[in-house]
This record gives C-alpha cells, sequence and structure tokens, in this order.
C-alpha cells in the first residue's frame, strides 16, 4: 500500500525514470593525527551511481572505510577530493536544512538524554520542512503517523522509547527517516543489534519502500549474506580502498570475497539468482 | 498522539504567570515590615498610575522604594538562571549542567572583587559608583565567557564535551583565585564578599539597571527561545541534529553566547544563586515534558517563582535580620534534587 | 670492619646532633639564665594557660592586642605583629608574621616568643592549638563591652609584668568615659545604624564591644541582634528611621562619597539620614577592643551630639595618648549635616524630621 506523502515529487522522480539520482565521484578522505604525521587515508577515491528505487550496499570488513564513505555521502564529511551530487546538487555545499530535506541518516541506537515517546521521537524528522521555530501542522502529524505504520511499527505510537526492544526502536528510527521525506536513505550497519527475524524484516521493509517510494537506499554493511540477498549493487571495500563495485553476482567471487574477508568461504548461487556465501571453519576438508 | 500547540503552551504559561502573580503578592505582603493587603493594593495602585508621590502610608515608600525593586530583582533572576540552566543542560547533553558549570559565575565573583579592591583608588560620580560591583562582576562574566569559549573549541568549533571540561577547568582555577584574594582582604570586605558570594537580593540598584535587566533577559531568552526546536533535536545528540537539519555549530554558538549572558547578568546584581538554575529545568520537564518550545518559558515563569518564595523566605524567617537567599535554595533545593532523581530511577 | 664500624657509629651521632639541635633550640629560649617560672591563668576563653615569668618576647596576632601593647608602654619586648598591625606607625616596622586567621607558625616558632597574645574574634583557635604544639603559649582577650577591654587591658599588663602601667592606662580609659558621661549628661541617646558594609547590609549585633561603645558614646545601635555580624534588612531600618549613620573609616571623603552614592538609590534614598547627609565617621580604632577606642568614643560623641561640648574648644582635650600622629582620621567635630535636597515631611513612625 504505497503513501504518495512519504515520497517527495514523486512525479519528478518517475519523469527521471531511471537516471542515476546520487553519484559519487572520486571521493576521498584522510585525515592526521598528528600534524607532523602523513595524513592517514581513510578512504582513497572511490566512485558510484545509485537511481531511484535502488539499494547499494557498501560492503567490507571493519575499518575498511564504509562508515567514512555514508559521512560524506550524507554530507556531514567534506571529501578531501571528488564530490557527491544529488539530482546533480554537490551534497557538501547545501545548508543542513536542505540536506535533511533529502537525505535521512539511520545510525544504529539513538541515544536520548530525556525519554521522549515514539510519535515525539518520528515528528523530529519533520524539522526540517519549515521554519525551525513553529509548532507541527497536521500534515507533519499525518505524515509520522503514515511512517511509522509503513514500518509496521503503528502500535508502538504512544510507547517511551526507552522501552522497547532493539528492534522495534530501529523500526521507529527508520520511521523519522522516512518523515523527512528523503530521496535518499542511508543506513549505518542496521541490523548490527537485531535478532535475525528482525534483520530480515527490516531488510525486507527497506526493499518494499524503496520500490513503493522510489527512494535510492545506501547501505553499510559487513553481513555477506544480506547484502547478496538485498543489494541490487554491492561497493566492495577494504582498507579505505574500493575494490569493486557491481551487482552481487560480479561481486560475490570466492578468492576476492576470502581476499577481502581474511576468512575460507564457499560461494553458491540459489534458486534466484542471489549469491549465498557459506563461512568455512579450519577443519573442513 | 498529540502534538504540542500553540494554545496548550499558553495555557501552561499562563497558569504559572496566575501563580506567580499570588507569589508576588504574598510576597509583598510578607516582610520584616507587615502590610495590610488594602493598604498594598491602594498603594500598587497608585504606583501603577504614577501617582506615587501621593503615597504617604507608613509603609508604602517601604513597598515601592524596597520590596517591589527586591521582588522585581527576584523575577528576573530566577527566569535568567531558569532559562540559562535549561540552556546548558540541552547544549552539554548533560542533566546536572546548571548554569555556573562554565566559570560565568566565578569570573563575575572574581571581578566583582577585583572592582572592590579597587575602589577606594577610583573617584567615580556617585550614580556610577554605585554600579561598579554589578559592572565589574558582568565584565568578570564576559571574560569567562569569551575564555571558556576559545578553551572549549575543537578544530575551530564548540565541541560540547572539551566545552564542559574548559568551563570546569576555568570555574575552579577561577574560584582558587577568588580564595586567595579573600584572604588577603581585609575582614569587613571579606564579610561583605561572602554575603554576596552566597547569592542574595537585598541590593538596591537605580530605577534603569531595572529595565536593562529585563531588556537583557528579554532579548537573550528570545533568542534562545528561537532554537528551541533546534534544542530538542541537539538532545540526541549532534550528528543526529545535524542529519535531521540542525545547524549545530550555529545553534551551539548562540545558545552558549546567550545562556552564559543571561548567566553573567544573574550573578551581577544578585551573587551566585544556587539550585535554581538546575533544578527548575528538571520540575518543569517533569511536569510538562522535555520539548523546549514549552520548557524554556516554563522554566523562565517556574525560576521566578521559586526565587521569589525563597526570598521572602530569607527576608522574613529570622526577621529583621536576613539570610542569603542562597542559603534558602541551597537547603530547599538538594533535598529535592535527590527526590527527583530517585523517582526517575524508579 | 672497626673502621666500618667506627664510621656508622660517629655518622649516627652527627645525625643524632644534628636533629636534635633544632628541638633543644626551640625549647629552650635564646637568653635562659635561671630555671624559668611558670604563671597559671585562665584566659578570657576559659582555656587554662602555663604563662612563663618573665614575660620577655611578645608576639601579637591581633591589631587590638598591638596597640594594648603599646599603650602598656613594653612595645620593646614585642617581637613580631600580623601585616593588619598598623597602628602605631612604629608598630609597621616589627616583624611580620602574616595574618591574623593564617600566620605563619614557622616564623612565629623562629621568634621564641614567650607568649602570644590573640583575642577570639580575629584569631582561630586551630592557630591556638597549634602554638599549643609548639610549646608555645597563648593568652585570648574576648572583651564584649568597653568596660572588658578596660578589664583585658589591666589583665594584659598584670601577666606582662606592669600592672601598675595597666592600672594608669585602664584608669585613664575609665576616667574620660566617665567624663564623657558627664557632658552628655540627660541628653537622650542618638538613634544609630552602625553601618560596617552597606550593600548588602551588614552592621553589629548587641554583644560586641562595637554596640557598647556606641552606647558610651550617647548613641544607641537601632540593630538588636544576638549575631555578632547580623545581615540586617532595609525594610526595617527604614522603618525605624535611625538618626544618623555611623561609618569606621579612616577617610572621611571616602565615606561622604559612599552616602552621596547611596543617596542614588531607591531603597536608601528613602531613609531620612541618607537623604540629609546625616552620618559620623569615627576611625576603625572603635573596631579594636583596645585602649584607642575611648578616642573613638569621644570623637562620635562630639559628632552626635555637638551641642554637650560647645562650650568647651576642641584643643582643649588630647584626645590622642600617643605622640606620634596616628593615621588620617576624621578631622572634623560635628557630623556631616547638609542637606542636599529639600527635607522629607514623612510621617514615619519613629523618624525625625527636623533639622539639627
Amino acid at each position: 500500500m504505497s503513501s504518495p506523502a512519504l515520497a517527495r515529487n514523486p512525479s519528478e522522480a518517475s519523469r527521471l525514470g531511471n537516471e542515476p539520482r546520487l553519484g559519487v565521484e572520486q571521493v576521498s578522505y584522510a585525515y592526521s593525527a598528528n600534524p607532523a604525521q602523513a595524513p592517514l587515508f581513510t578512504l582513497e577515491a572511490t566512485s558510484f551511481q545509485a537511481r531511484p528505487g535502488e539499494i547499494v550496499a557498501v560492503l567490507g570488513p571493519n575499518a575498511s572505510g564504509k562508515s567514512t564513505l555514508l559521512q560524506i555521502i550524507a554530507g556531514a564529511l567534506p571529501p578531501l577530493s571528488g564530490r557527491v551530487l544529488l539530482n546533480g546538487f554537490v551534497v557538501h555545499s547545501l545548508s543542513p536544512r536542505t540536506r535533511a530535506q533529502r537525505i535521512a541518516m539511520v545510525q544504529q541506537e539513538s541515544r536520548l538524554l530525556f525519554p521522549a515517546r515514539a510519535w515525539e521521537f518520528v515528528l523530529q524528522g519533520r524539522h526540517a520542512h519549515g521554519r525551525s521555530l513553529r509548532f507541527e501542522s497536521s500534515d507533519d502529524v499525518l505524515i509520522a503517523k503514515n511512517a511509522l505504520t509503513q514500518v509496521g511499527a503503528a502500535e508502538l505510537s504512544d510507547r517511551w522509547m526507552d522501552q522497547i526492544s532493539g528492534g522495534e526502536k530501529q523500526r521507529v528510527i527508520l520511521a523519522r527517516a522516512l518523515s523527512q521525506q528523503p530521496l535518499l536513505l542511508l543506513l549505518d550497519e542496521p541490523t548490527l543489534h537485531l535478532d535475525i527475524a528482525a534483520q530480515v524484516g527490516l531488510l525486507d521493509a527497506l526493499r518494499r519502500l524503496a520500490a513503493e517510494n522510489r527512494y535510492t537506499v545506501v547501505i553499510v554493511t559487513h553481513e555477506l549474506n544480506l547484502a547478496a540477498e538485498y543489494a541490487d549493487q554491492v561497493v566492495l571495500m577494504q582498507r579505505g580502498r574500493c575494490l569493486r563495485v557491481g551487482p552481487p553476482a560480479s561481486i560475490y567471487q570466492r578468492e576476492l570475497l576470502e581476499q577481502v574477508f581474511q576468512t575460507p568461504l564457499s560461494v553458491e548461487f540459489s534458486s534466484n539468482g542471489r549469491p549465498r556465501v557459506t563461512v568455512l571453519s579450519g577443519n573442513q576438508p | 498522539m498529540r502534538p504540542l500547540t500553540l494554545r496548550r503552551l499558553l495555557l501552561q504559561c499562563l497558569l504559572l504567570t496566575v501563580i506567580l502573580f499570588l507569589v508576588v503578592v504574598g510576597a509583598l505582603k510578607f516582610g520584616a515590615v507587615p502590610v495590610s493587603l488594602y493598604a498594598l493594593a491602594r498603594d500598587l495602585l497608585r504606583v501603577i498610575l504614577g501617582q506615587s508621590s501621593q503615597i504617604s502610608s507608613d509603609y508604602g515608600l517601604i513597598i515601592e522604594n524596597i520590596r517591589l525593586p527586591r521582588i522585581i530583582l527576584g523575577i528576573i533572576v530566577g527566569a535568567s538562571l531558569s532559562v540559562a540552566g535549561t540552556s546548558f543542560q540541552a547544549l552539554l547533553r548533560n542533566p546536572l549542567a546548571d548554569p555556573y558549570v562554565l566559570g560565568v559565575s566565578s569570573g563575575a565573583a572574581l571581578g566583582a572583587i577585583l572592582g572592590l579592591i579597587a575602589e577606594p583608588h577610583l573617584a567615580l560620580p556617585p550614580a556610577f559608583a554605585a554600579l561598579l560591583t554589578p559592572l565589574c562582576a558582568f565584565l568578570g562574566a564576559t571574560a569567562t565567557i569569551a575564555a571558556v569559549y576559545f578553551l572549549g573549541r575543537r578544530e575551530g568549533q564548540i565541541d560540547s564535551t572539551t566545552l564542559l571540561l574548559g568551563g570546569v577547568i576555568t570555574a575552579s582555577f577561577l574560584s582558587a583565585l577568588i580564595m586567595f584574594l579573600m584572604t588577603i582582604v581585609t575582614s569587613s570586605n571579606t564579610r561583605g564578599m561572602a554575603f554576596w558570594l552566597m547569592g542574595n537580593l537585598s541590593t538596591s540598584f537605580q530605577k534603569s539597571v531595572y529595565w536593562f535587566l529585563a531588556a537583557g533577559f528579554a532579548v537573550a531568552s528570545g533568542i534562545i527561545y528561537t532554537t528551541a526546536n533546534d534544542l530538542n533535536l541537539l538532545l540526541a545528540g549532534e550528528k543526529e541534529a545535524m542529519h535531521l537539519g540542525v545547524d549545530v555549530r550555529r545553534v551551539q554558538l548562540v545558545v552558549y553566547i546567550a545562556a552564559s549572558f543571561l548567566t553573567g547578568l544573574a550573578v551581577s546584581v544578585s551573587g551566585a544563586v544556587g539550585y535554581v538554575g538546575l533544578i527548575v529545568p528538571h520540575i518543569m520537564r517533569f511536569i510538562f515534558g522535555s520539548d523546549h518550545r514549552t520548557l524554556l518559558p516554563t522554566a523562565a515563569l517556574g525560576g521566578a517563582i521559586a526565587v521569589v518564595i525563597a526570598d521572602t523566605v530569607a527576608r522574613t524567617v529570622v526577621a529583621p535580620n536576613e539570610i542569603a537567599v542562597g542559603a534558602v535554595t541551597a537547603i530547599v533545593g538538594a533535598p529535592l534534587f535527590i527526590y527527583l532523581l530517585r523517582r526517575r530511577l524508579t | 670492619m672497626s673502621l666500618r664500624l667506627r664510621s656508622v657509629a660517629s655518622t649516627a651521632v652527627v645525625a643524632f646532633f644534628c636533629a636534635a639541635a633544632p628541638l633543644c633550640a626551640q625549647s629552650a629560649p635564646p637568653d635562659s639564665g635561671a630555671a624559668p617560672a611558670f604563671r597559671e591563668v585562665v584566659d578570657e576563653t576559659g582555656r587554662a594557660v602555663r604563662i612563663p615569668q618573665p614575660v620577655k618576647r611578645i608576639v601579637s596576632l591581633a591589631p587590638s592586642m598591638t596597640e594594648t601593647v603599646y599603650a602598656l608602654g613594653v612595645q620593646d619586648r614585642l617581637v613580631g605583629d600580623t601585616d593588619f598591625c598598623d597602628y602605631p606607625p612604629d608598630a609597621q616596622t616589627k616583624t611580620k608574621v602574616g595574618g591574623g586567621i593564617n600566620p605563619s607558625l614557622e616564623k612565629i616558632a623562629s621568634l621564641h616568643p614567650d607568649l602570644v597574645l590573640v583575642t577570639k574574634a580575629f584569631n582561630l583557635p586551630e592557630t591556638v592549638h597549634s602554638l599549643e604544639g609548639l610549646g608555645i603559649s597563648s593568652y585570648a582577650t574576648d572583651p564584649h563591652t568597653v568596660n572588658d577591654i578596660i578589664t583585658s587591658t589591666k589583665r594584659v599588663a598584670d601577666l606582662l609584668g606592669v600592672p601598675d602601667a595597666g592600672t594608669t592606662v585602664g584608669d585613664d580609659m575609665q576616667r574620660r568615659l566617665n567624663q564623657l558621661q558627664h557632658q552628655l549628661g540627660a541628653l537622650p541617646p542618638r538613634q544609630v545604624l552602625f553601618v560596617v558594609w552597606t550593600q548588602p547590609l551588614i552592621s553589629v549585633g548587641r554583644s560586641t564591644f562595637i554596640a557598647d561603645a556606641l552606647l558610651h558614646a550617647g548613641a544607641v545601635s537601632i540593630v538588636d541582634s544576638s549575631q555578632d555580624w547580623p545581615h540586617v534588612s532595609l525594610e526595617e531600618v527604614a522603618r525605624l528611621q535611625p538618626e544618623y549613620l555611623v561609618f569606621a573609616d579612616s577617610h572621611s571623603e571616602t565615606v561622604s562619597a559612599q552616602v552621596d552614592t547611596l543617596a542614588t538609590l531607591p531603597a536608601w534614598r528613602i531613609l531620612n539620614a541618607v537623604a540629609n547627609r546625616r552620618f559620623a565617621v569615627i576611625s576603625d580604632a572603635v573596631n579594636r577592643p583596645a585602649p584607642r577606642i575611648v578616642s573613638a568614643i569621644e570623637d562620635l560623641a562630639r559628632q552626635l551630639h555637638p551641642e554637650a561640648f560647645a562650650d568647651k574648644p576642641s584643643d582643649a582635650k588630647d584626645k590622642e595618648k600617643q605622640t606620634s600622629p596616628g593615621p588620617a582620621k576624621s578631622s572634623r567635630n560635628f557630623a556631616h549635616d547638609m542637606p542636599s535636597q529639600p527635607l522629607e515631611t514623612h510621617a514615619l513612625a519613629g523618624g525625625c524630621t527636623c533639622a539639627l
């Protein structure tokens, strides 16, 4: 059941058809802890594109520069070189308010200093639309309600955020991101603290929402099988370098994955054409 | 789902305003000198109508020149400290923050003491001499605000953790300086300063000072109020707030300066009245929730109520002597805070 | 082996004497000839004190005690005083041992005093206990009235071995006070507010010698508090409308400017004494329980009751016992009585609206 209110300019989205919405062009990042030392490159020149409705997985082991890449795409970090374009606009040069109208970020845990109810939390997503100091309009309330329904968390509306489970909290955080009516939805390791059912539930919802509302979704993860199952495109990272960009079938090559993840694996292809990875322990013949 | 509406906000403020009015009436009635409500009403009417010269009742002059200005001072100081406390708690994302945590009150106290030491050596016209202490205190506060800002920066912008650390260190350094100065200053000066440091509203000022204070409060708290929604989002974390569209650096700078200014304003005229800026925000949050669009005005009104009540107690409980209002707020504030803490934990 | 034992032994002996020498030096005064005699007394705080006799070296830890020592004429026995001991000027040349609350115990000990003089108001019990621990005796005075000051002076004189000087000084103080009483006659005492600090308003309590000094000067403090330094409500002062404000300051111009400043403030303006500039300034001798307080009392009496002294020229009485000039004190003999604005005509209870 699609909710037109959650998609920005749906007519525009369909008119643009399948033009790339997100363009990451030769983006790199470095920081130096010590001015005297040479800077440490956490991210070397990385590029990829993504279309409306597409899910991109940025895949790699820890410390591969995935989160840095995501922060740069979000506009929170300025790239050392290169740029990120969203519908032709350079993301980093937009104001935080404009950025928040187009890009929504879902991070793992949300630490709230003082307790809030779920609906209050989701309403925060509406902040970027309209003047800073204002009272939420009935439209805002409707959008927030829809967002909670879309993620299947409508019954959590009046619950306190610190009294719901991790999976439920993750859905509410996603609902807040949806209420921003973004073009681009970014998620940083969203499945980290979730049990398997919650993980699948979340990703199913993402796939459905991306299709219905034409979001472009970029997920940072190290979960090989989830990325394989849900991503349309995979960006494979290792130690700050982007090794390969492409559909899962072209990325999930055993030697490549073993080299990146430093562990023996076996790769099979399931009936729907998606690869599946099995980790081999040392004692396997 | 009941989002905040303007109507609900106004109702809450109206309720608190009525309470404040009643408290003010009580404060006007009670004091070292007893006053009847009828005489009070009659004289207040005369003041409002600009017929002060016709006040001939025994105690009308006392009301107009001593008690009423003191109550007004209490309202401004209480409101300023509460708004500042609320702002700092949001800015530093720390429920234990109070207006003095960043050292502004220590800077003001140091300024006041230095002014005191310098006064005999300066030939000042009478009207200005009365302003010397509050002015020096305010200068001290301003200098501290600037110093802590520069200390609290990381990579050129305010970082809440660094700010907190910088402020705490500055506060304790300044306190050490103050203690040192107190030991070398003569004993009568020490006594005067000690009362001032504890927080007291008994200082009399020229009329223009009260107008200035009111204007300063209105402007600074108005500025903070424009960031009320941003502060709501800031509570979730700086990164998250930014992703939701808050210009975090700008909001932090604006709120820091405005809240420190409010603190400096209050401390310059009343010394450091404790616990108000810490506890009133928590009480108001407990009753009205943590949405800053409600919290800021209700904290201001709540702070005004608290300080006027505390000051009334301070000047009636051992009448005709007084105790410092800071002593009353401490005696009431500390146990109250413990109670609030325990309620939140259960 | 025996060589090594010898060197160890001699080192130990040398070390022992190095450690023992300063201890010996502390306990024995430099010029101890005969076996020290002691006198057991009880000081004014009720402590039992053993005072070596005779007392040859004195350290004073309070300005009032320093002045008393000089008044008794035994200043050459004073080997140390505090930074605040400034009267008479010669006291400033004595070795300084620090402040009254935080004197340097080492410095005091290095002066080898026989007796340290302290007062309950100016000094801390901790100082006294620390000195006791070092084997140094202290004697504390605690006068609450002017008569107490006279008695204390005589007692201290007795301890210092100059009872005659004590009698002379004490009797002179008494004589001057009686004379003053006689001159004031049946004049009603002036209602005054003794101002220690203006904002916040701090005055003196009824158990202080200052309040008693006011009584001797033909004045009565409108503040009746059991606290020594009460924080007084301005409302109460406005209700009582004291006839005069009394300030203790060595500079009368400062006070005059201060009162001018107060006159610009609404809460003070409604005090008749401020509006009509009725205030008296006396030297800060009134803050010190020493013989010189009588001069301050006399000065205040003259300012508050000029008519009682009208037939006596101001130079007929030598108010200063000390020959060396004291610090700058008020040279006026009359109260400041220059209304700078028309007299208010409010019929406030207890207020006097007529000019003197």
